[in-house]
Formats: C-alpha cells, structure tokens, sequence
C-alpha cells in the first residue's frame, strides 16, 4: 500500500514538475532571445512577463479548434496526441535525484528504476516521430506533408547515430539502468577527474548533443517545421491546443533529453570531488541531490535555448551528409575504441 | 561593378562546425549578459536599443509635422485671416475655411483685418505633409508635435476651430512651440528685388488675391465632403 501511495506521489510531482519547468522554458526561451538580440521580450503580464505561459495556455485553450475541411479527422487528431504522449511518459526511468529517507524508509528519487530504462527511452523518443508524421500526412497540406517527410528523413540519419553514442555508455558501466549508471559515476577517475560519463567518453558526448537537439527538433535541426522553408511545417494547419500540444510537446522533450544528459555524462546529482552523503542528513541530502541534479539540467536546456538563437538552420542535404558521412562514422570508431579499451582494462 | 565571389576552402575547425558554433554562442552571450545588465536598471528605458512606446518616448525633431494647429499672436489675437490659401495649396483637399469679417466689437480678438467664420481640417484626408503651412502668408497655421491622433468616431476626426486653437495653446503651455523660421539666405542680385517686394506688400493687395483663392477651393471642398459623405 506505502509503496503504491509513494509511486503515485512520485508521479504526480514528476508530472507537475515537468509541466512546470516547459511551461516556465516558453518564456526563458522568449526573453532569452529577446536578450540576445537586443530586444525585450514579453515583459507586460506579471512581474517580468512571468505570467505570460499562463496567459498563452488560456489563450490557446479558448481558441477556437478547426479540423480543416480535407484533413483525415482521425489522423489529425490523433498526431499531437501522439506526439506529446512519448514525450510526457519517458520522464519515468530518468532519476531526478538520489535518494529521501523518511522514517527509515528508503525513497529512490525516480518513477521507476527499470532495468532496461535506456531502451525505454531510446524507443519514446523514436514514437514521437510518428505524431509529426502522421500530423502532417492527416493535415492534407502541401507543408505539412513536407514537415512530415523531411522528419521521417531526419530520424533515419539521426536515430542510428544516437544509438550508437548510447551504447558506448552501455558499454562503459555495463547496464541499462538508469540509476546505476548515475550511482557509477561517483569519485573520480584517473586519480583526478570526477567520474563523469564525459570524461570517459568525451566524443561520444559531442555525438549524443548533436543527435539529442535533432531528436528534439531544434535548431540546427528543426527541419520539420523550417518557418522559412515550408510555413510551419508538420503544424501548419494545427490551431487552439492541438497546436499547444506540439509546442508543450517539444519543450518537455528537451526537458527530458536535457536530464538524460546530466544523467548519463555529467554525473547525475554528484558534485564533483565532494560527496554529499557523508555531510548531509538523509532528508536534506536528497533535496539537495535533486537541486543538484536540476540546476545540471537547467544548464543543458538553457543550452538549447541558446544554440537555438546563435546558429542557422543546416540545409535539408546537410543534414543527411552530417548524420550518414560523420556522424554514423564516428559513432561506430567510439564505439570501436570503448569496446577495445574496455577489453584491454577488464 | 559586382564583386568577384572567391570561394575559400574551409579549414578542418570549419568544417567540423563545433569550434564556429561556440564562437557564435561567444557573441550571443555578449549580446545577451549586456542587455541582462542594462535590463536590471530602473526606469522603462533599460534595453538600450529598445524603447516601450507608451512610457518611453523619442525626442521629437522641432519641425516634425503632427497634428495641426491656428496660432495666436503674442496679444493673444488670431493670426489667420481666413484667406484660404492653405486649402488651394492643400493636395488632399482636407481644408475648409470661410472667411468673413469679425462681429462688431469683437474686432481686438483679431490680428487682420478679416478672419475665418470655419475653418475645419479633415484629418483622416491630410497627409501632413505640411503645405499648408507653407502657404499661409500670415504664419497662422502650423503643424505641431502631436501624433496620437486615434479617435473613435470618423466625426471625432474632423477638427474644428476650436479643437485647432486649443492644439496650439496646449502647445504652447508644454512649450513645444516650432522656433521661429530662419530667413531664407537670398542671393546678392535677387536682394534688390526681394527689398522692393517687401517694400510694396500692403494687406489689401494680398486681400483681393485672397478672395479669389478661397472661392474655388471651397466649392470643390464641399463637394469632396458631399462626395464622402455618400460614401460613408
Ligand atoms: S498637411 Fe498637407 S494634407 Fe494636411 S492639411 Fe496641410 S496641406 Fe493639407
Ligand atoms: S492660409 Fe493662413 S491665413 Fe489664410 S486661411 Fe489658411 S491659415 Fe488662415
């Protein structure tokens, strides 16, 4: 019965949590680049412009909802559903802290500490892609269909790379486990550097970012909805909170690619050289290893928000010839060279 | 001429596009910790490059052309004598003045010898660009610093005398008054001549002139406004 009522307690602030932070990245994302290009951004509702996520959720929800004329009923409403129910459940197995004792009860601070937990985000993360597809086919638009193609395209250049950046780490630390490749990377390594994932596999870091921001479609590569190009892409012909949907649904994957991020190369909640359980007690400790674990994050999502307004879109070929000629290449010699050093060291 | 488009061969840290990238994120963080820091200052105008329309506003240039005024002497007397030649010089044909003579000892308001019974400018027609004051003779019509001029009713728009004086005692209680125009330079033959035109330039002769002027343009005026109006 306990153990239930922790899940669902766990889920629940899980949920809002993730909620909250998209909801809260819409307008860093705004003012961000409002900053960057010498502009304000919305600073009208609430102190700061705060309030402005809260006013567009009630703004998107009020609008009216237009299923165009043409449009497959079904498939059009189902792609955004599809599209941001990957993207909301694969937060589950990613840690988001180490661990509460409450009343000698032990809490891991994760949904679920699956033992394939990798693979279960490798494959949500590939189901998104079939909500931007089947979107823009259902849409019967000429820009939709092209948002949708030009994403399917995407995902076989970049899937494989991402794959294959993972395994290496699989191949590190021997698991799948979420928690356990984070509870590895405690200490050091060589004697002086912390024991971080990107310090054993520094080029497989570099694979993993690129291929995360196509997995995210953001720029450099948002090809599938390109405003320059093809209008809006995969959404052209989306409205009121079906639209919402696919814009929540982008920011909560970065929130997630962001967090697998700190878990998988910088080091989860550790902080480097010093151990927090030996000073800490257990409740304090556990709330700080989720501050810890959040503020890693909230430096790789802000790293998306700053990417996004520094470089340009890679042109359609590019990005072909960057996932098939370089980044598959390099994914498999790191892989190469993981597994030949791991051979030798064992 | 056009230029030559040399193509350079790209470096090895071009073209793995991460060195170039982090030089972008280098100057997007520039942009983006400097505007951060100046947007933390009081006051509406922080971003330096970013004005806030209703708080923040630009200075105005002296001889900006907004919203029209009838301006007074210093006795306070109406300069305009109802001559109507801003509404001949006018291109859109938005002025509309009657000349007459002042009601019996009311004649100290005015500074000549006749003035304007009506005189309405239709300000969804003007195009401000400032030919009316141009042509007046008297300086009596003037466009002002104003340029909120949104109403919410077309009759809101049309100013009448009233609303035009006002504008040019608001004007001149916010001090925002055009300085006076600079005599143009005159070249050293045309001085003579200038001289004598000055010389011979007595009211009545320009009355006469004036009477002319106004009869036309009104007509043409009121069926402009008739033709408007059946439009609307
Ligand atoms: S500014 Fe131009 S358009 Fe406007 S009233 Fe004067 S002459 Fe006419
Ligand atoms: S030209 Fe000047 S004096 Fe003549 S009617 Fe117009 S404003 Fe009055």
């Amino acid at each position: 019965m306990d153990n239930w009522v922790i899940a669902l307690i766990k889920v629940v602030f899980i949920w809002t949590w993730t909620l909250l932070i998209a909801t809260l990245m819409t307008w860093v994302e705004r003012r961000g680049s409002a900053m960057m290009q010498d502009r304000l951004g919305p600073n009208r509702a609430g102190p700061f412009g705060l309030f402005q996520p809260l006013a567009d959720g009630i703004k998107l929800f009020t609008k009216e909802d237009i299923i165009p004329e043409k449009a497959h009923k079904i498939l059009f409403s189902l792609g955004p559903i599809l599209f941001a129910l990957p993207a909301f459940s694969a937060y589950a197995v990613i840690p988001f802290g180490d661990k509460l004792v409450v009343n000698g009860k032990e809490i891991i601070l994760q949904v679920a500490d699956v033992n394939v937990g990798f693979l279960y985000v490798v494959a949500l993360g590939a189901m998104a892609v079939y909500g931007i597809v089947l979107g823009g086919w259902g849409s019967n638009n000429k820009y939709s269909i092209l948002g949708g193609l030009r994403s399917t395209a995407q995902l076989i250049s970049y899937e494989v790379p991402f794959g294959l950046s993972l395994l290496a780490v699989v191949l590190v630390y021997g698991t799948f486990s979420l928690r356990e490749i984070s509870l590895a990377q405690q200490g050091t390594f060589l004697g002086f550097l912390p024991n971080w994932g990107i310090f054993k596999q520094p080029l497989g870091f570099i694979l993993f970012i690129v291929t995360a921001y196509a997995e995210a479609n953001r720029v450099p590569f948002d090809l599938p909805e390109a405003e320059s190009e093809i209008v809006a892409g995969y959404h052209t012909e989306y409205g009121s909170m079906r639209l919402g949907l696919y814009l929540f649904g982008e920011y909560v994957n970065m929130y997630t690619l962001a967090a697998l991020m700190v878990t998988l190369y910088f080091g989860a909640w550790h902080l480097p050289y010093i151990d927090m359980s030996k000073f800490l007690g257990p409740v304090s400790y556990g709330i700080a290893s989720f501050l810890v674990f959040f503020l890693k994050t909230a430096f790789f999502l802000w790293l998306f928000v700053w990417v996004r307004w520094t470089v340009p879109r890679f042109r359609y070929d590019q990005v072909m010839g960057l996932g098939w000629k370089a980044l598959i290449p390099l994914a498999l010699v790191n892989l190469f060279i993981t597994a030949l050093c791991i051979q030798l060291t064992v | 001429m056009a230029k030559p488009v040399v193509k350079k061969e790209y470096t090895f840290l071009e073209r793995i596009y991460l060195w170039e990238i982090v030089k972008g994120l280098k100057l997007t963080f520039k942009h983006f910790t400097f505007n951060f820091k100046e947007s933390l200052k009081k006051g509406p105008h922080t971003v330096p490059t970013c004005w806030q329309y209703p708080e923040d506003r630009r200075p105005i240039a002296p001889v900006f052309r907004g919203a029209h005024m009838l301006c007074l002497d210093d006795e306070g007397r109406e300069l305009c004598v109802g001559c109507g030649m801003c509404a001949r010089a006018c291109p859109a044909k938005c002025i509309t003045v009657k000349r007459g003579k002042p009601a019996e000892g009311e004649e100290g308001k005015y500074a000549g010898k006749t003035m304007s019974t009506e005189f309405t400018i239709d300000m969804l027609r003007c195009i401000f660009c400032g030919f009316c004051e141009e042509a007046c003779p008297k300086g009596a019509i003037q466009l002002g610093q104003e340029y909120e001029l949104a109403e919410y009713t077309m009759d809101a728009c049309i100013y009448d005398k009233e609303r035009l004086l006002a504008n040019f005692q608001k004007a001149k209680a916010e001090g925002k008054l055009k300085p006076p125009k600079k005599p143009v330079p005159v070249a050293e033959g045309d001085k003579k001549a200038a001289a004598k035109k000055a010389a011979q330039k007595p009211a009545g002769k320009e009355a006469t002139k004036s009477k002319k002027a106004t009869s036309k343009p009104q007509a043409e005026e009121k069926k402009a406004s008739e033709s408007k109006g059946e439009e609307t």
